[in-house]
């Protein structure tokens, strides 16, 4: 069936079609190239000079947030390690109570940092290279709010006389500690990887 | 094409780059560069905040209502002594009811119990009165020991223990009988208790003199463990047993009984002599003779071993 042709418009056949001739300009065909060479190489660059500024950003915020979480740390060391020194030989039953609220409010005091900084470490964006440490951190963090999880236990077992029950938390608490100063050291070695370019050492 | 074609171009290139990687993180809060992730709400660090205080309880009046019982005693110089001790009804009344704590590795907060303290106080320094000679030290430690053993044994599931006749309503029934752990002042009213009532009263008078003292808790038994550097007196027949307790010797203390004999073939009256510390042979309690105790210390705190913060290198070699 033939197609309608639309009036006053004529499709030319496709013999009749001819490729344009066109002028070639050397001079400004080299600046075109120049140009789009140049365009690609601020593209390139700029990319990779972005790219390493955000790496050295990233870096920058992970560092800020790991100092401020060591910071706060050695804030709940200082309470703690004065609590520990207390001498309680001679406490009176009503003074062994008010020891251990104490070490409730000290255990909720590290539970609560922790858990904090484990939230802004976690959630940083980091590059690939420091990802091990980050991640070692960030369990470094947990087992510290597990122990202090547990001597929350430890601390609720002597209020209702339970010291069997608070013996085993504070045994189970020793052992999230000791996880803890585990993956500080594994923080350690990712972090000295990353810094030289090297494989992580062997724990 | 001229070169002023090609800044534009340039320029161009340069906007991308900056509103792709520094604008638009700015403006929604996500951290500038490439691969920004979602933000993460932080509030302020978290503060310490100290434990509530809790208000001194007030103490029992002892010029209102007060229990009184004269204890007739020999002193281990062969004295015979007469001590009275008073103390306030309403204390008494409010131990009886209280219920008490089933696991013995929390008895020694008997012994240690705030309002019972004066009573026991009093009662220590009449028992042994404070001397400036250091060498009656032992005397005054032997006269509290005889003291107590001299109060009569009696068991928890005996309506005789107790002041009313009947088993207080807080005692608790075992598979082996009945168990009731006595406050001090409560042994005192009632004038009798068993092992666990002697020991507990007698670390409670030991430690207001000063005295470091545990519970001995044995299979079927509770006695008293004194701390002392040595005890090995040459007059001993017997080698004195103690239990070491976190590097410290604990040496054997029986509270229920003692030496004696009656003073003469059918005679009623008898004369005796404490059992001497470290002596675990004269009680004819098998399992004194032969089983390790636990040691139940009267002051519990539990105590974690690991709590030093392990300082962290930081990234990017920040301090």
């Amino acid at each position: 069936m033939d197609t309608p042709e639309p009036s006053g418009l004529k499709i030319p056949k496709l013999p009749d079609l001819k490729f344009p001739k066109l002028a070639v300009d050397r001079r400004k065909a080299f600046t075109a190239a120049g140009a789009a060479v140049a365009a690609i190489a601020v593209l390139l660059v700029g990319g990779m000079l972005a790219m390493s500024y955000n790496e050295a950003q990233q870096v920058a915020a992970f560092e800020s947030h790991v100092a401020a979480s060591e910071a706060d740390l050695f804030l709940v060391y200082d309470k703690t390690s004065a609590h520990m020194r207390t001498p309680t030989n001679d406490l009176s039953v009503a003074e062994c109570d008010a020891h251990m609220r104490e070490f409730a409010a000290i255990a909720r005091y590290g539970g609560d940092v922790t858990a904090y900084h484990r939230q802004i470490v976690a959630a940083d964006a980091v590059p690939e290279a420091y990802a091990g440490a980050q991640s070692a951190y960030v369990r470094a963090l947990d087992n510290l709010n597990r122990a202090f999880s547990l001597w929350l236990s430890a601390s609720g077992a002597y209020d209702v006389r339970d010291y069997r029950a608070a013996d085993r938390n504070i045994g189970e608490a020793d052992s999230a500690w000791r996880a803890y100063a585990a993956a500080i050291a594994d923080y350690d070695r990712e972090l000295r990887a990353a810094e030289e370019g090297t494989e992580v050492p062997p724990a | 094409m001229e070169w002023k074609d090609v800044i534009p171009v340039l320029v161009g290139g340069l906007v991308i780059l900056v509103v792709a990687l520094v604008v638009k993180p700015a403006l929604l809060g996500e951290p500038i560069g490439f691969g920004s992730r979602g933000t993460v709400p932080i509030g302020s660090p978290p503060v310490y905040v100290p434990p509530t205080p809790v208000p001194t309880p007030t103490p029992f009046p002892d010029d209102v209502e007060v229990s009184t019982r004269n204890f007739r005693w020999t002193a281990i110089d062969g004295g015979v002594q007469t001590t009275q001790v008073t103390v306030p009804e309403a204390l008494f009344r409010e131990h009886r009811e209280t219920p008490r704590f089933s696991d013995y590795t929390s008895w020694g907060r008997y012994a240690l119990a705030d309002a019972d303290r004066p009573v026991l106080v009093d009662l220590a320094r009449r028992i042994a009165p404070p001397s400036a000679s250091p060498d009656e030290g032992y005397f005054r430690l032997m006269n509290l020991v005889f003291f107590v053993q001299q109060i009569p044994y009696d068991m928890d599931d005996n309506a005789t223990s107790y002041i009313e006749g009947v088993l207080p309503r807080h005692a608790m029934y075992k598979k082996d009988g009945v168990e009731y752990p006595k406050y001090p002042v409560e042994t005192l009213v009632d004038g009798r208790g068993d092992c666990e009532d002697a020991s507990i009263l007698m670390a409670g008078l030991l430690d207001a003199l000063g005295y470091d003292t545990v519970l001995l808790r044995y299979s079927d038994h509770m006695a008293l463990g004194i701390r002392m550097n040595e005890f090995n007196p040459y007059y001993a027949k017997y080698t004195p047993r103690y239990f070491t307790h976190e590097g410290q010797h604990y040496y054997f203390i029986e509270g229920t009984d003692f030496y004696w004999s009656n003073v003469s073939v059918g005679s009623t009256s008898i004369r005796g002599r404490p059992f001497p510390i470290g002596d675990t042979g004269g009680t004819g309690i098998p399992s004194v003779r032969s089983e390790t105790p636990e040691i139940v210390p009267l002051r519990y705190i539990p105590t974690p071993g690991e709590y030093r913060i392990q300082p962290a290198r930081l990234p990017g070699g920040g301090a």
